[in-house]
């Protein structure tokens, strides 16, 4: 009796160890086989829903895996530095992990591929050494989502300038509703005071350089914290997109400046009791020394330079990259890369007024950095995210903004200097 | 086989093995690998392979500002749990040791916050402290008090989440210590009784002294899962706002998973280590003396 | 002691400071997982709502929720089943021969930070190919899970006397005999005992799983983590999850509520 349950234990035992050894695959005689690994973003999804299609026109079965964005890097960084890779295709963030990709020789160099259709400047980010590693997928740029009603309930114009703004939040803020918000929340929050930075002067990065503690940026930190510390929600330091967007789907949210690609979750039916009609996009008001809100390629697609499938593997991202898909994804109200789905009539009805416009001048006047550019660009943004919280705690007025400031100016400086990416180019 | 004299003769090497071996392959090899990279500069954003540089992580880490701050929050934390813990554990133990009519229902009731989930226990109470439509934020209006940022909130981050945990680990004390008075002889309570001796002073002098080990006990367990709590701060705040509720274990992660920056965190990992057995071996000394 | 009419008075009085602290939480989690989103946010918190139960429909359609409930047991059960293997062996074995180094030994692995074990864990198993596997996480669960048998059970063997194995040897059995056929099922409430614990705490584990699954074997306490951070103000959809979560190890409490507590404090209390 026993002897029977110890040998039913042991069969017991093995069936797990076959049900999760399956994931390398011997290219060779089976049919062709990829692995794709997709984010949890809106044109992953779509992806996912359409990739039958490819597999039934080519033949090549795929298997598709998506994960939240910070796993994705996760994963395929310790596959990658391991050296137990079974990735072929993969989305990516240029701005977050390109560089140290890059030069970890992890991508695929994609010569063969046609770049025209696509901004000089989007490509570029993917671009070193002659080679292009990264499609550019998803562009995203600043904007400020805000409600319609509640301007014409208060008399007041969509501000233009950061005077105006500051005026707007305050008119707009009452018990149930707060005037402005924007994420607060350290690291994830760098992105968006990028524009504001920007406005003032200011810059993060400077030919390779730290240079946020320059009297422009401290001014630029000042008015952000200011403005959500007295204007903003509850909380704001904890929030990022996660947090802001239910609560502007909620209706407590006047104002809200994040990147474009929320617009259509933003007015998602099933989850905002806000109507469409009352959410309009405008562009960030413009600051004392510019107008250039950042404008950058979030998500790219790249091959596996250990891919064992190069042509599968190149079929699939044409196809996932195709001008018929970029159409699709614009109509969903993803903000893609591609020019042409840009100039799409279809499109250009469909989508909405203050999305194109907004692209339109920030693909004019924007900045393609929303963040450092640099390997280490998660420590980094931690840093920075530092100097963002002291000011939001303190309403701006901080005495101890510059000397911080200058601290983890001095800090993101050595960083650069240990991975050997400090100064000019 | 099983049946041979050589099986039994060798009984005392031959029946461990198998868990023996299991965890020095699952667990001491990955500790001494990860003891071994605390000496390396590894970092996966370097893009360079990595070189043995003695104690220089070591010394970065104790160097770095946000490390000593996530050390002495660890502190905080543990110490403010454990002994509130302690506390209320042995008060209640205390009340409860007594025949009553649904004792065993209580014991029921106390355990389950001890078999909860603690991340499911942190997305609850991170519905309770929700500064806008809270429960306890409601409570404190009721009361005419200010309203709390709780865990949004720099400055009262760490004693909420002190609630929380002491909220889901007093009762794995109380239920110790009541197993221990259950335990105890009655004799020094009846020669007390004899000398005239108030209640008061039983306790004082016979209680808790007979206590004390088991309390102590129980002191080493929580003390050994608080210095490393994970699960509740990482659902609940993710170590924020800002750093301000990030202990080492946090942190190691974070430089592990994120930054990728594992020499630091191989380093912060083993100071981490050292920590809980300095913690568990002062305590056993302690509580050899109460022993005795 | 004498109850005296004070005391009869207060006594009530303190169990009711006991219980509501205890069980609030678990009444508004129930509470606010029946609520529809507009009660759930509404202020001042309501008591009085329309129960709905579509936060429950929507955890069990639309996340998939009966796979993560799978995976949860299938390395719940395993580890344990595994840990039972080789930890029984060892208890009996330190209880029987004073092995005190081995169970420090073994213990050693609840003092360490699991971080430690985690990046290790990680390169190997991406080198292996195990990431994202049964195996792995299982493997993870183990180290868990086998502490826990060992301390219950090598307490608990050492309080099984002797006599009954030595008689049976002077019979002829050899000591592993004994072990099996007399010991172990004398042991049956110690093992229950180590068993309900420890598949409690692989089924909380939040950790390990976090890092070691991804898409195929994520398990609920991650499950639920994921649906905190991406629908982050659902919160009817997350309190029905946190209720799904810990409806099986409460109901498993319940079960074997004595079980629970003298494995809780067993070894504790005898120092």
């Amino acid at each position: 009796m026993k002897r029977v349950l110890v040998l039913l234990l042991m069969v017991g035992l093995c069936l797990p160890l076959f049900a999760g050894g399956q994931s390398e695959g011997t290219a060779s005689e089976k049919p062709q086989e990829i692995r794709v690994l997709l984010a949890n973003h809106p044109y992953g999804e779509l992806l996912k829903q359409v990739i039958p299609e490819f597999e039934k026109e080519t033949g090549i079965k795929v298997n598709v895996e998506s994960l939240q964005e910070s796993q994705l890097t996760q994963k395929l960084t310790t596959e990658f530095a391991t050296n137990s890779s079974t990735v072929d295709v993969f989305m990516t963030r240029p701005l977050q992990e390109g560089l140290l990709f890059i030069k970890n020789g992890w991508y695929e160099p994609l010569d063969t591929y046609d770049f025209s259709d696509y901004p000089s400047n989007s490509v570029d980010i993917g671009r070193k050494n002659g080679h292009v590693y990264i499609i550019p997928l998803v562009t995203e740029w600043q904007v400020m989502y805000y409600r319609k009603d509640l301007f014409k309930a208060a008399g007041i114009e969509v501000p233009t300038n950061f005077t105006e703004l500051e005026a707007a939040a305050k008119a707009l803020t009452t018990d149930e509703v707060a005037g402005i918000g924007s994420r607060g929340k350290g690291g994830s929050a760098v992105t968006q005071l990028s524009s504001y930075l920007y406005n003032f002067g200011g810059l993060y990065l400077d030919n390779n350089v730290a240079v946020f503690d320059t009297p422009e940026a401290i001014e630029a930190f000042r008015y952000y914290g200011r403005l959500l510390g007295t204007y903003g929600p509850q909380g704001v330091t904890s929030m990022s997109w996660e947090n802001l967007m239910p609560v502007f789907q909620a209706g407590k949210l006047a104002m809200w400046t994040d990147a474009s690609v929320f617009y259509g979750q933003v007015v998602d039916p099933t989850k905002t009791q806000v109507p469409a009609e009352d959410v309009g996009i405008a562009k960030l008001p413009e600051g004392p020394r510019g107008d250039s809100p950042f404008i950058v390629v979030s998500w790219g697609m790249s091959i596996s330079s250990k891919t064992k499938n190069p042509e599968a593997a190149m079929k699939f991202l044409d196809w996932a990259t195709s001008k018929e898909l970029a159409i699709q994804g614009m109509l969903s109200n993803i903000t893609m890369a591609r020019n042409s789905a840009w100039q799409n009539s279809e499109v250009r009805e469909k989508m909405n007024p203050g999305l194109i416009e907004t692209q339109a001048h920030a693909a004019q006047n924007g900045y393609p950095y929303d963040r450092p550019f640099m390997s280490s660009v998660g420590k980094a943004r931690d840093l920075i995210g530092e100097v963002i919280i002291e000011s939001i705690d303190t309403k701006g007025t901080s005495p101890k903004l510059e000397a911080l400031a200058a601290e983890k100016t001095e800090a993101v400086n050595e960083l650069l200097k240990a991975d050997g990416e400090y100064g000019g180019n | 086989m099983i049946k041979s004299g050589f099986f039994e003769r060798n009984l005392r090497y031959i029946f461990p093995l198998p868990a023996l071996f299991f965890v020095l392959l699952l667990m001491v090899f990955p500790v001494a690998y990860t003891f071994v990279i605390s000496f390396t500069d590894w970092a996966l954003t370097s893009g360079r392979p990595m070189k043995f540089v003695g104690f220089s992580s070591y010394l970065g880490i104790l160097k770095e500002p946000r490390f000593i701050d996530a050390f002495g929050r660890t502190f905080y934390f543990t110490i403010g749990a454990v002994v509130l813990e302690a506390v209320i554990g042995t008060v209640l133990a205390l009340v409860l040791n007594r025949e009553f009519v649904g004792k065993n229902g209580i014991k029921l009731i106390l355990l389950l916050p001890l078999v909860s989930t603690p991340v499911a226990i942190g997305i609850v109470w991170n519905l309770f402290y929700d500064p806008t439509i809270g429960f306890l934020n409601y409570c404190l209006s009721i009361l005419g008090l200010p309203q709390s940022g709780w865990v949004t909130d720099a400055s009262t981050v760490l004693p909420s989440l002190i609630i929380v945990d002491v909220w889901q680990w007093t009762p794995m004390i109380t239920l110790i210590v009541l197993a221990g008075l259950a335990g105890l002889s009655s004799e020094p309570y009846e020669s007390a009784k004899v000398d005239g001796a108030n209640s008061t002073q039983i306790f004082f002098f016979i209680t808790l002294p007979m206590i004390m080990p088991t309390i102590l006990t129980a002191v080493i367990l929580r003390a050994i899962d608080a210095l490393k709590t994970f699960d509740i701060i990482y659902a609940m705040t993710g170590g924020g706002p800002g750093y301000a509720s990030e202990t080492i274990n946090i942190m190691a992660y974070k430089y592990s998973f994120e930054y990728f920056d594992l020499g630091s965190a191989s380093a912060m990992l083993v100071f981490l280590f050292v920590l809980v057995l300095t913690a568990s071996l002062g305590v056993m000394r302690l509580r050899k003396r109460f022993e005795a | 002691m004498k109850q005296s009419p004070v005391f009869r008075i207060f006594f009530p009085i303190l169990l009711v400071l006991i219980i509501v602290p205890t069980l609030f939480p678990f009444l508004w989690m129930l509470l606010s997982s029946i609520k529809s989103q507009v009660d759930i946010i509404s202020w001042p918190p309501k008591f009085v709502f329309h129960p709905t139960m579509i936060n429950f429909y929507k955890v069990f359609r639309e996340q998939d929720f009966l796979k993560y409930l799978i995976n949860s047991s299938i390395v719940g059960v395993t580890s344990v089943a595994l840990s039972l293997l080789m930890g029984l062996p060892a208890a009996y074995s330190i209880a029987r021969f004073g092995q005190k180094r081995l169970a420090v030994f073994i213990l050693v692995a609840r003092l360490m930070p699991g971080i430690s074990f985690l990046m290790p864990w990680y390169i190997v198993f991406s080198r292996l190919g195990l990431m994202d596997s049964y195996t792995a996480l299982i493997l993870s669960h183990i180290l868990i899970t086998m502490p826990i048998v060992v301390w219950v059970m090598s307490s608990y063997f050492e309080g099984v006397p002797r006599e009954l194995e030595e008689s049976a040897m002077i019979d002829g059995a050899t000591q592993q005999l004994a072990f099996l056929r007399i010991v172990l099922p004398l042991s049956v409430p110690g093992v229950v005992t180590a068993t309900t614990l420890s598949f409690i705490f692989s089924w909380n584990n939040f950790m390990f799983s976090q890092v070691l699954s991804m898409e195929k074997t994520r398990t609920l306490p991650i499950a639920v983590y994921n649906f905190m951070s991406y629908a982050e103000v659902d919160w009817g959809g997350v309190m029905a999850a946190a209720v799904a979560i810990m409806a099986p190890a409460i109901v498993l409490t319940m079960i074997f509520q004595k079980y629970v507590v003298k494995g809780l404090t067993m070894g504790a209390v005898k120092g």
